[in-house]
């Protein structure tokens, strides 16, 4: 009890210190005054009396200083001054304090905008109920002789496995579309829709904070429209009415009722259908509507795999567990009803199913911007160290004066702790901005973009690497205080050189640990760099300049597929709008497709030959596509073999291209013009006769060729189309153009997607050019810092050896091999860095090697040009200072100290 | 940076002052300072500054309070006095002397 007794008497000993001050001042005198009396009366004299009582006495100071040690709160008013010393030392030197905040603001600041963007899209947990427990469900295909394949799940499937699983708490199946809405019933707009199982927010863990949540009764045959709006929908179509359950909107061109709304931050995730289909850029998640199976759905043992589920663990059930019950599950089923193919499942937890594609690329930033941030912290200390030798002096003169070694050391790290603390104070400032950035630049389809912000976790991040940052950089130069010799220091000549040699090697320690850190920079930014110009410099296989695209979709009550007729009805759209856009001006050709051209594979199917039937393990899968006969004018696509199609064809509409590739797989050793294809087109039984071969082409992603096989739409028109227009106009000026034909022929179709070709080959590969930007930016971040090192050691080295350099001038040493001997110094940490970081960087590799596209790890150009850059940089930093020691005048050099 | 001497003997002069107050009763710093060196018969030369340190330690434990006064010739000084937990304290560290004294005189005395 009695220390806290203590501490009381001594924080409130510390407010009242100048009282208490006089106080002893006044108790102190009185000693002195009563012992000279004493003395007098002793028979001294008044000088006698008073010399005896203060060498009685001992220190007057120091007796004041310990009882104020005991007083006070000493290491408080220790550490005041410490910083009020800093604080002056600091502002002292404004170029250095500047710079060093500078560094260390730009370091902080990127790091901690990188940090927030990985912690809101990889490190944030989902706003939803124990979100761990959640899983996305995918089945697997294995069939001998191929690999195991991961695909979506079939209706069925999915309930056979809900209903048998013991594993599973619940599971809910759903499809993401992007739907119409149209608030005026004309020109819908494009959002993300969710049509779901009824239980999906049950399963999630989420209620809607107004209205209702579905029950099994929405989902049935006949029911009314109902639907829940996410937070955003609400706020967007509704502007937040309080009143909004009970309104209706239009929703796919069907009117439907609003029945509730989610609260803001459940936030639904995009899911890929399977790892091989490719998300074009992400539409917020607005509405979501029950999902009413279809006959088709309730009766497909096989096939229609074309749904998402997600899943809720039970408790105390793993994720293996629950996997290895599935699978057997399954493989009882591939069994009982005699499937040709082996049926498996993959469970993924959520989180990670979603950041699948990005975290690698991610992480990969992250630790660059790390990279980055230890080089100027490396900077940063190679500065304070120059000051601290600089700083001898001063720092023996304290130890003489009685500073302990503890003292010294805080001083020092004081120093760099307050340019650590302004520099995190800026650097958190600017993080601020830097997200900002990060969000404009980032590809749109990187997931959960919407939830990063500058939060909490990031801010005790910022603070925390701003006290590595200061222990870092401050903890060479602290040590090196302690190891000054005060009397050789305080001496001002030669024996400083002595010392001075030891900080030289030290700093050219931390120059070549930079080099090393630039030179995996900047080999890993050449790979990527490399290994993108390579993905957009190969052979395509079409031509997409010049190409404008519009993407169709038939979403308008009058197509619908109840209706007998919708077939007839698409196809005269098609028709029309195809004559349409050929009046457009400069129009060269205009062709039809079933997919954007670059968004991955989809129209999946299975290659039938009726002639050379193939159990279903091994039927070649191609990618369906459904054109017109100037598809490959359009596209610029060379024909093969035998003949395009043409009008004609339109009298025997049962006719097909091939790629090279699908002659390659289907048709092995065979030519393929003449054979038939069966059971391709939906809902017909006709076959198709192959009529040519087409060139392969990187039409679904730049990353490979699938497999095509190309239809005439008149045999099947789907309900999703891309017009693709060749035209010597720009695609600014067509678009308008474009839009305006195609609503007028029917204002209730929807537009999702109007842009040139060149903008949709760009965006398709964002990823890829985003990584590559940043990395450059962090290489030649890198680079400039490790040159102001080798500059600053260098500087530093020829402004100590002035003496020497001087008398080698004088001795007759010519201007060259002073140079020579600067240059020579140069290239010890520089070699040795880079040679390190050669090694370190065959280390990384393993790990950058997943991001590189066609690009061998060692790639000799990437390699060596980095390593050769950084000498050439390396030379041309080492040359000014190398210079300045031949251009010394010795006369100079000598007198000065 | 060495140590001053009153450092090692930290604890002993806390007991002398309050043995000193024991029998003078409330006395001012000098009047402690001078009583210990007479005391000891002036074997103990310490700086008599040491003593402030020393009462400020012993006033914050509570075992004596201070009060402004004024001395025999008439000077203002600071007197200080024992409180009741400084007689218990020095009860206490009294025994814990003797006992030490007592254990090391056996250690100290010719081997029988």
């Amino acid at each position: 009890m009695d220390w806290i007794r203590i501490s009381l008497s001594r924080c409130a000993a510390f407010f009242r210190k100048r009282k208490l001050d006089a106080d002893l001042d006044e108790e102190l005198q009185a000693h002195i005054d009563l012992a000279i009396e004493e003395n007098r009366r002793h028979g001294m004299n008044e000088k006698q009396a008073r010399t005896a009582a203060l060498r009685a006495f001992g220190g007057l100071t120091q007796a004041r200083e310990s009882y104020r040690i005991q007083r006070g709160l000493p290491w408080f008013e220790e550490a005041r001054r410490d910083v009020r010393y800093a604080v002056r030392q600091l502002r002292k030197s404004p170029g250095f304090t500047l710079t060093a905040i500078l560094t260390l603001a730009l370091g902080i600041g990127a790091t901690t905008s990188v940090f927030s963007v990985v912690n809101g899209v990889l490190l944030k947990p989902f706003a939803f109920r124990d979100p761990d427990r959640l899983v996305v469900m995918r089945e697997a295909m294995e069939e001998p002789g191929r690999e195991r394949s991961v695909e979506p799940d079939n209706y069925l499937h999915f309930v056979r496995l809900k209903k048998e699983s013991r594993t599973l708490e619940d599971a809910a199946i759903f499809q993401q579309r992007g739907m119409s809405i149209s608030p005026t019933g004309d020109h819908p707009r494009i959002i993300g829709s969710v049509v779901t199982s009824p239980n999906l927010f049950r399963v999630l863990g989420v209620q809607p904070m107004l209205g209702r949540d579905f029950v099994d009764a929405d989902a049935a045959k006949g029911a009314a429209n109902v639907a829940i709006l996410s937070y955003e929908g609400w706020q967007a179509f509704f502007g937040g009415d309080p009143k909004v359950v009970g309104k209706t909107l239009q929703f796919g061109g069907d009117p439907t009722t609003v029945i509730g709304v989610l609260p803001p931050g459940a936030r639904f995730p995009r899911l890929t259908l399977a790892p091989n289909i490719a998300t074009s850029a992400s539409l917020a998640t607005m509405v979501f509507v029950p999902l009413t199976p279809s006959d088709w759905d309730l009766s497909a043992e096989t096939g229609n795999f074309n749904y998402s589920v997600i899943a809720r663990l039970k408790n105390d059930v793993t994720l293996a567990q629950a996997s290895a019950e599935l699978e057997a599950l399954q493989n009882a089923y591939t069994i009982s009803a005699h499937l040709p193919i082996h049926l498996g499942i993959a469970l993924t937890p959520l989180a990670s199913d979603v950041t699948a594609g990005i975290s690698g690329a991610l992480w990969l930033m992250f630790a660059a911007v790390g990279a980055v941030l230890l080089i100027a912290c490396v900077n940063l200390a190679n500065l304070q160290l120059a000051r601290a030798v600089s700083a001898e002096r001063e720092t023996a003169v304290r130890a003489a004066l009685g500073a302990s070694r503890g003292q010294l050391v805080r001083s020092r790290l004081t120093e760099s702790m307050l340019l650590a603390l302004a520099g995190g104070a800026a650097g958190v400032a600017l993080a601020f901005t830097g997200v900002r950035l990060l969000l404009a630049l980032v590809p749109e389809n990187v997931p959960r973009l919407n939830e990063v912000q500058v939060s909490t976790p990031v801010l005790l991040f910022a603070a925390g690497l701003s006290i590595t940052a200061a222990l870092v950089s401050g903890v060479l130069p602290a040590l090196r205080s302690l190891r000054v010799d005060p009397q050789s220091a305080l001496q001002a000549n030669s024996s400083r050189a002595v010392n001075s040699r030891d900080g030289l090697r030290t700093r050219s320690i931390l120059v070549a640990g930079q080099v090393a850190c630039t030179v995996v920079l900047l080999i890993i930014t050449s790979l990527v760099l490399r290994s993108f110009s390579r993905l957009l410099r190969q052979d395509r296989g079409f031509d997409s300049s010049h190409v404008t695209l519009a993407q169709v979709d038939l979403f308008a009550p009058e197509f619908g597929d109840k209706l007998p007729n919708s077939k007839a009805v698409k196809l005269a759209f098609a028709d029309r709008t195809l004559t349409a856009l050929q009046q457009l001006p400069g129009v060269q050709s205009v062709t039809i497709t079933s997919a954007v051209p670059l968004t991955g594979e989809t129209w999946v199917d299975e290659l039938k030959r009726p002639d050379h039937p193939l159990p279903e393990a091994q039927r070649p899968l191609i990618n369906l596509r459904w054109i017109n006969d100037d598809y490959l004018a359009t596209m610029r696509i060379p024909l093969i073999a035998g003949r395009n199609l043409t009008a004609a064809d339109r009298a025997n509409p049962y006719v097909a291209l091939i790629s090279e590739r699908t002659a390659r797989e289907g048709f092995p050793g065979e030519n393929p013009i003449g054979r038939t294809l069966s059971d391709i087109v939906p809902d017909d039984e006709h076959s198709v006769t192959i009529i040519g071969v087409v060139a392969d082409t990187r039409v679904n992603g730049l990353k490979n060729a699938a497999p095509m096989v190309y239809i005439p739409y008149w045999t099947f028109t789907p309900w999703t189309l891309t017009f693709l227009v060749r035209s010597s106009e720009p695609s600014n000026a067509l678009i308008p153009e474009m839009r305006r034909s195609i609503w007028q022929i029917d204002p209730q179709v929807a537009i999702p997607s109007l842009k040139s070709m060149d903008d949709q080959l760009s965006e398709s590969v964002a990823t890829d050019r985003f990584q590559a930007m940043a990395l450059s930016g962090f290489g030649a971040a890198a680079l400039l810092l490790a040159l102001l090192g080798v500059y600053g050691v260098l500087a530093y080295s020829v402004t100590l050896r002035r003496r020497e350099f001087g008398i080698r001038i004088a001795l007759g040493s010519g201007k060259d091999a002073l140079i020579g001997l600067v240059l020579r110094q140069a290239a010890y940490p520089v070699l040795l860095g880079t040679g390190a970081g050669l090694v370190m960087t065959v280390i990384a590799l393993r790990w950058v090697r997943s991001l590189l596209y066609q690009t061998p790890v060692m790639d000799p150009l990437a390699v060596g040009g980095s390593v050769a850059l950084l000498l050439v940089a390396g030379a041309v930093a080492a040359t000014v200072p190398a210079r300045r020691a031949a251009s010394i005048d010795p006369m100079r050099a000598l007198r000065t100290e | 940076m060495a140590e001053s001497k009153s450092d090692v003997l930290q604890g002993t002069l806390d007991l002398m002052v309050l043995k000193t107050l024991e029998s003078m009763g409330p006395l001012h710093g000098y009047g402690i300072a001078r009583r210990i060196e007479q005391v000891s018969n002036n074997g103990l030369s310490i700086n008599q500054g040491t003593i402030y340190p020393a009462l400020l330690r012993l006033e914050q434990r509570s075992w004596v309070k201070a009060e402004w006064g004024t001395s025999e010739t008439g000077r203002r000084a600071k007197f200080y006095s024992l409180t009741r937990g400084g007689r218990k304290q020095i009860e206490q560290e009294t025994e814990n002397w003797e006992r030490v004294a007592t254990t090391m005189a056996r250690f100290l005395a010719p081997s029988n």
